[in-house]
């Protein structure tokens, strides 16, 4: 026994502590957050490199003798021929259920006053999307609570759907209103004791914003008790370039956690066109080649690497999704620019809001022709499928006819009434911001279109048949609605209460 | 003075021509700058410049530096050298300093390599992880 004891003994006092070996470099340039950084020979491409007293970089450019770095932080502490050592960590984010209702900057550190985030998983913020294995296609829906896109542009779990528009016509409300109505909808399943409701988390990326704006959309949240269900990233304009370039990509980690674990997210990145200009910035200042409008050559990748990260997961892989709602912003409606073209390229549809229209008041101003979803359909809600089929192309002859009945002259009946038909449409569709409709509300008011209970109201008195009815039937019909929402399919049986309510609701109304 | 693509192709060409099994040869490298300098072709200082930066980053690379809190003796050095020479073959060229700061132990710096076991080393370590 002894000599066992004296065998180990031996071993432990032979066994030396090896002191660890670190790769380092020196810093030769620093300047406009980028560092070059000369030796660091065994440095991999996107690890965090550590400059001492908390400050750390991501290195970019491998180089042949020396290393390009964004600086995370700040920068103003760090000199010429300072030390910098490899870590051999990328970089993370905190993810996780703890990050909902605050609100954090790209690297998840919190801005908002609430104390540290207390969160023990970490993702790291470039992350390979999912591969075709583990995916399965758009078939659950997202209500947006936006009458005209829930009934003409569907917007499917895990789908990518483009919000596209001059500046101020409405693209961020669009986005607000989407996370707004999913909160109240959350809300609504957790008051009923639902289980079955798959809730949607919402995470809303500001790059390039107004910190007044990005003020606004956290009041209107808080207002209206969306809070609780989202995470706001928030990298305003007088964010470092780096950090703004890094903030959708830990947003998309934060929601790729969602749907890992069998959850669904939103995310809403506004806006790309800004992300796009950041990362101009970084890429030139590190001096990698700039190719058109002086962005560099890998922007399309940027691009479309983060947007497919958004993705249904099978049954098999947790079931999850992540669905994202990039937004971009054009100038004067130029649509064929450098950055709308790609990102339209790479999104399964696009929403084109139009300031004309929403000069007009038709609000949101979503433009009928240019606005497509191309996987959504299948993931619409029966019911709706049912009264919506023909509105999109109720709306594109009506426009078509409005032009030709500006010449004045005489119209066929059957013409005269699909532009009458075609103008109550826009009348439903005009909705104000921050006012989502649910979903039954929508198919029975649309239903109430479709088969012509609308067509004896005057143009102008629509809106308020329109809101007088909602109210009623939310109020006095609430049994028929719940039914609505719960078959999710307008069957026979249902049609004939959804008449008799309607013509109910006409006979009080005429009388007013 | 700005360096072109071509002069620095052409410094790596004749630092590659200075290389002689992988390792440096000082007699060549010599004769590279003198014959620039007699012949003067067309940018030549550019190429210079940029051939002093190659030979200096490679003579960093193949610097062993090693610090101590006390002077070793002959046969430490020795000893150090010996394993050095193991892992980095041969060819390079060792510098030994003390600097009492590190308290104790040895930090060796090997082209962008370190290898701290100092005292001093740890206690940064532990500051660092607080």
């Amino acid at each position: 026994m002894k000599t066992l004891l004296e065998e180990i003994e031996a071993q432990i006092e032979g066994a030396k502590s090896t002191p660890a070996k670190v790769n380092v470099g020196t810093v030769r340039e620093i300047g406009d957050g980028v560092a070059r950084i000369e030796g660091l020979t065994d440095c991999m491409a996107n690890e965090m490199v550590d400059f001492g007293s908390g400050v750390f970089g991501l290195a970019l450019n491998l180089e042949e003798t020396e290393v390009g770095c964004i600086i995370l932080g700040d920068y103003s502490k760090i000199h010429e021929g300072q030390e910098v050592r490899t870590t051999g960590r990328l970089l993370s984010v905190p993810v996780g259920m703890s990050l909902l209702g605050r609100v954090v900057d790209s690297l998840g550190q919190p801005l908002d006053g609430k104390g540290p985030i207390k969160s023990e998983t970490f993702y790291p913020v470039e992350k390979i999307a999912p591969g075709i294995i583990r995916r399965k296609s758009v078939s659950q829906p997202v209500q947006t609570g936006i009458m005209a896109v829930d009934a003409m542009i569907p917007i499917g779990r895990g789908q990518r759907e483009l919000i596209i528009g001059d500046r101020s016509t409405g693209k961020t409300t669009l986005g607000i209103d989407t996370i707004i109505n999913q909160a109240r909808i959350n809300r609504a399943a957790d008051a009923a004791g639902d289980k079955d409701y798959r809730k949607l988390y919402c995470i809303y990326v500001a790059v390039g914003q107004k910190q007044s704006n990005v003020a606004r959309v956290i009041d209107v949240l808080e207002k209206e008790g969306a809070m609780p269900y989202t995470i706001i990233v928030s990298a305003p304009a007088a964010d470092t370039a780096t950090n703004q370039y890094l903030a959708p990509f830990g947003g998309a980690s934060m929601g790729e956690w969602f749907m890992d674990n069998g959850m669904d997210a939103l995310i809403i990145y506004d806006d790309l066109s800004k992300h796009a200009v950041a990362y101009r910035q970084v890429s030139l200042v590190l001096k990698r080649p700039s190719g058109r409008e002086a962005y560099p050559g890998d922007v399309f990748y940027l691009h479309s690497r983060l947007l497919e990260r958004a993705a249904r997961t099978s049954e098999k892989y947790g079931n999850g999704s992540l669905t994202a709602l990039p937004i971009i912003e054009t100038q004067l409606g130029d649509v064929s620019a450098y950055i709308p073209t790609n990102v339209i390229s790479i999104t399964d549809g696009q929403i084109y809001l139009e300031t004309d229209l929403f000069y007009q008041g038709v609000r949101p101003a979503i433009s009928v022709g240019l606005s497509v979803s191309r996987v959504g359909s299948a993931a619409q809600v029966k019911a709706m499928k049912q009264v919506a089929g023909r509105v999109k192309l109720d709306l594109a002859q009506f426009r078509e006819l409005a032009a030709f009945a500006q010449f004045g002259s005489d119209l066929d009946p059957q013409t005269q009434a699909k532009i009458e038909r075609g103008k109550r449409i826009v009348e439903i569709f005009k909705q104000p911001q921050y006012n989502p409709i649910a979903l039954e509300i929508q198919v029975s008011v649309l239903w109430g279109a479709q088969n012509g209970y609308f067509d004896d109201v005057p143009v102008e008195k629509v809106k308020d048949f329109q809101n007088k009815l909602s109210e009623y039937l939310t109020s006095r019909k609430g049994d028929l609605m719940k039914r609505v929402a719960k078959e999710q399919t307008i069957s026979d049986a249902l049609a004939n209460d959804l008449k008799a309510a309607v013509v109910e609701f006409k006979q009080t109304y005429s009388t007013k | 003075m700005r360096i072109t693509k071509q002069a620095r192709r052409e410094a790596k060409q004749l630092f590659r021509a200075a290389v002689v099994n992988g390792v440096l040869d000082d007699t060549r490298a010599r004769k590279v700058v003198q014959l620039l300098l007699e012949k003067k072709p067309r940018g030549y200082l550019a190429v210079l410049t940029h051939f002093q930066r190659l030979l200096q980053l490679d003579i960093e690379r193949r610097s062993a530096r090693i610090e101590s809190a006390q002077p070793l003796s002959a046969e430490n050095q020795a000893t150090v050298k010996q394993n050095l020479s193991g892992v980095y073959g041969q060819g390079l060229t060792y510098a030994f300093t003390d600097s009492p700061a590190l308290i104790g132990g040895l930090r060796i710096k090997v082209g962008s390599d370190v290898y701290d076991g100092t005292v001093r080393g740890r206690l940064d370590r532990l500051q660092d992880s607080f």
